[in-house]
């Protein structure tokens, strides 16, 4: 299901929130209200999906019970295994394959396996917490609120990324508590942000993006239209993405639940490291604490913070996709930050303006390779990007580009607004419920588009 | 983490309540009244409630208008295709066949979604008096059933026997503007769009003919004859071509009795947009046509060939471009069908044949 799909706003989520209140006196009821509300949402897409998360949530919880009993480690560690192999064999097996065969020539067979949305976000949650075990710092929850902490349909398709001790205590918080009504209302101001953005601007800019990325396989693209095809893409990933996450965010403060920040307007960073302290705010903090600091941080020398820094940003792309495009763009960007953090130890900062544009320029050459379906392709537009493919072509749909600018430097992100939001005007309730009837005819137009993070 | 708001007076949850209701009354109240203005005004006929309104096609949105013209019940005999097919006349084919035509070719339509609107048809009215199947090259596609829609979607819910689904699929712009026109016809600011017989001159007035930008319009990306042809396809060849939606149109006519007229015609755009003689795609559509002159035989169809060089289709001065003839020509096309399809008669000049009587 998808939120912004006239079903999921009209009928689903006024549905499971009704019920949810309804049985609000009732710690154990309204969880199993989200849990059956999350396997629906979940199992919308095949129901046959629905059979990975719970066996893998069944699997972990097991296992962390047999540590709790046992007081060895061994079960946590077949549980992080159990999980790397379940996002192995769904994820990368197939990549893996085509990889061995380019390099070996040997003619392998291919899996026929449909990837499940979401692994790679429930996975990794799972084995936060399973390291977390390991480290002392997670207790072992009823299996209830385990489940939910995983399955909990707001988060669960696309982040942001949760951990068990940021949500676990917050389900046996009765939602009818004080700030009840604030709580909906912010809920519902930050979803329609989300809808607005996804709706009006993302899905917009993907009719830019999909032709212009489809040319470019086939000839070099002129100068406006590989500016047009990157500056499209890198507006259309952020506002598809933000979306998605203040959608997530504003549905699980409906139910009084605090989802984690995710974005903190990427595109105004100034350097590549106050970038990734804004983009995908979830996974760039799970990475850091579970990968990054265990490989050494900055706290063992140079060159062990830039092996650190650089493999971490590596399997952060390999996160994202399954293929050397999302690789290189990881390498790419630990190259950036490994660069960034050495120049900043000079002590000599750049202007302000100076370091977005290098910034943004960086960022920008990133997403080409992120975007582009093969090495050729991306090698291509970034050549056409300094003229190689013709100086000819202009800007094409400035006005929505502008717009998309705009929507992406002013619009607050979700803390922003759950922090800042504190007048409670009628009148922006009025223009909010408006712009949501808005949104949703437009929606109404056709298929909902699916959006671009469910793919990782 | 846990976010909790600060205490806060009473005055003050008392806002946020009020903040919520009047959300929810402008989301609710908003979503109510316009989808109930869209079921009143009912602009696809399919309401059983909606206002008892004289609903004209106030849009070109054919796929979604024609269905309620095939609902109406007013016509006994239907013309499928697509654009090449859409100039002829439903009220000049009443009097040449004697019988209540609906013209329901639309633009760009794919053989399925043609075959949907006769699928449609036999459902909601039964057998026709007269079938025109105004015959193109998308029958002959050879990927016909990867092509089943276009990027204009095709609301196939509009199409099916449930009355229900259709409930689904009224709540958006499209749909309000639709109804929005409808209400603005009945007060005299906006005209009907298509004749109610699905009939519409969609080319510019004769007194706009420029034959010179005609002639651009039909050779432009026009590539020259071939100057080495490839072997023509052997019979083995031929036999291993396959054309889906000959499946289709087998179907479709195998519904019809013997009492229905049925008129399978290949319809005459311009030389420039046919193969040329002697190519692979020459081959491709001869066989076609074979197959589906073997097709009309089975059911006892009339098979008549306008898609071919002749003084008709050599002439630009009766085309718009490619594929688009002028009015005055589908009033002769009109008449020849009649007299080739109910009198077997012969063009005098060649520009049809007769492939099956």
């Amino acid at each position: 299901m998808l939120f912004q799909s006239q079903f999921y706003v009209l009928v689903f989520l006024p549905a499971v929130a009704s019920l949810y209140y309804a049985v609000a006196g009732s710690t154990r009821a309204r969880q199993w209200v989200l849990i059956g509300a999350s396997l629906v949402f979940y199992g919308w897409w095949d129901v046959r999906f629905v059979v990975l998360p719970v066996s893998q949530i069944v699997a972990t919880w097991l296992l962390a019970l047999a540590h709790e009993r046992s007081g060895r480690r061994a079960p946590l560690i077949a549980g992080v295994v159990l999980n790397l192999l379940s996002l192995g064999t769904f994820k990368y097996l197939n990549f893996i394959l085509a990889s061995v065969q380019t390099v070996s020539g040997i003619t392998l067979p291919r899996a026929d396996i449909i990837l499940p949305i979401g692994i790679s976000f429930f996975t990794f949650q799972l084995i936060s917490y399973l390291v977390d075990r390991m480290r002392g710092r997670a207790p072992i929850y009823p299996f209830r609120p385990f489940a939910l902490f995983v399955l909990l349909y707001p988060h669960l398709i696309a982040g942001p990324i949760v951990r068990h001790n940021e949500l676990v205590p917050q389900f046996s918080l009765d939602p009818r508590r004080e700030g009840v009504w604030q709580r909906i209302g912010i809920g519902l101001v930050i979803f329609t942000v989300g809808f607005a953005k996804k709706v009006l601007l993302a899905d917009q800019l993907g009719t830019i993006v999909d032709p212009l990325f489809a040319d470019a396989r086939l000839h070099a693209l002129n100068l406006g239209e590989a500016w047009s095809a990157v500056l499209a893409f890198s507006f259309q990933l952020f506002l598809d993405f933000s979306a998605y996450t203040e959608m997530a965010i504003g549905s699980a403060l409906i139910f009084g639940l605090l989802l984690p920040e995710n974005f903190r307007r990427p595109y105004l960073a100034t350097d590549i490291r106050d970038f990734w302290r804004r983009w995908h705010i979830s996974l760039s903090n799970f990475l850091r604490d579970y990968l990054y600091i265990p490989l050494g941080g900055s706290r063992r020398g140079p060159w062990r913070y830039v092996l650190a820094t650089v493999v971490t940003m590596g399997l952060c792309g390999l996160w994202h996709g399954a293929g050397w495009t999302f690789v290189i763009w990881g390498l790419w960007h630990g190259l950036g930050l490994a660069t960034c953090h050495a120049w900043q130890r000079l002590g000599r900062p750049l202007p302000k303006l100076a370091g977005w544009v290098i910034t943004m320029l960086f960022v920008l050459a990133g997403w080409v390779v992120f975007r582009a379906a093969s090495f050729t392709v991306a090698g291509s537009i970034l050549m056409s990007l300094v003229g190689e493919g013709g100086l000819g072509g202009a800007l094409q749909e400035i006005k929505l580009l502008v717009a998309a600018a705009l929507a992406s430097a002013l619009i607050p992100s979700a803390h922003e607004i759950v922090n800042g939001l504190k007048d409670p005007h009628p009148a922006l309730a009025a223009a909010g419920a408006a712009l949501a009837v808005y949104c949703l005819l437009e929606v109404g137009q056709g298929a909902p588009v699916n959006f671009i993070y469910f793919q990782f | 983490m846990l976010w909790q708001p600060a205490k806060s007076g009473l005055s003050k949850t008392a806002d946020w309540r009020g903040f919520v209701l009047m959300f929810l009354g402008v989301l609710i109240g908003g979503v109510g009244a316009i989808y109930l203005f869209v079921l009143l005004v009912d602009p696809y006929d399919v309401v059983p409630f909606s206002l008892p309104i004289d609903r004209r096609i106030v849009s070109i949105s054919d796929r979604f208008m024609y269905p309620q013209i095939v609902r109406s019940k007013r016509f006994d005999s239907l013309v499928i295709g697509t654009s090449t097919s859409r100039l002829l006349d439903p009220q000049l084919l009443d009097r040449l066949f004697h019988s209540r035509f609906a013209n329901l070719a639309m633009s760009s339509a794919t053989a399925w979604e043609q075959q949907a609107m006769l699928d449609l048809f036999l459902r909601t009215v039964g057998p026709p008096k007269v079938l025109i199947v105004g015959l193109d090259s998308v029958w002959c596609d050879q990927q016909a059933d990867r092509h089943r829609i276009t990027f204009r979607g095709f609301p196939d819910w509009l199409y099916d026997d449930n009355p229900w689904n259709d409930y689904l699929y009224l709540f958006n712009y499209g749909t309000v503007e639709i109804a929005a026109r409808l209400v603005g016809y009945h007060l005299g600011l906006y005209r009907e769009r298509v004749r109610y017989d699905g009939y519409e001159v969609f080319v510019p007035p004769e007194s706009q003919y420029d034959p010179v930008r005609a002639h651009d319009n039909i050779w432009q990306g026009v590539a020259p004859p071939p100057t080495e042809l490839p072997p023509p396809a052997s019979p083995a060849e031929r036999r291993r071509l396959s054309f889906p939606a000959l499946s289709w149109l087998d179907a479709g006519l195998a519904r019809l009795p013997s009492t229905s007229l049925k008129i399978l015609a290949f319809m005459p755009v311009h030389v420039a947009a046919q193969p040329a003689p002697g190519t692979p795609a020459a081959d491709v559509e001869a066989e076609c046509k074979a197959r589906i002159v073997s097709i009309g035989r089975r059911h006892g169809a009339k098979v008549i060939d306008w898609r071919i060089a002749s003084p008709l289709t050599r002439n630009d001065a009766n085309y718009w471009d490619g594929l688009h003839y002028r009015v005055p020509i589908a009033t002769r096309i009109a008449e020849e069908l009649a007299a080739a399809a109910l009198a077997g008669r012969e063009s005098e000049d060649g520009s049809y044949v007769l492939l099956l009587r």
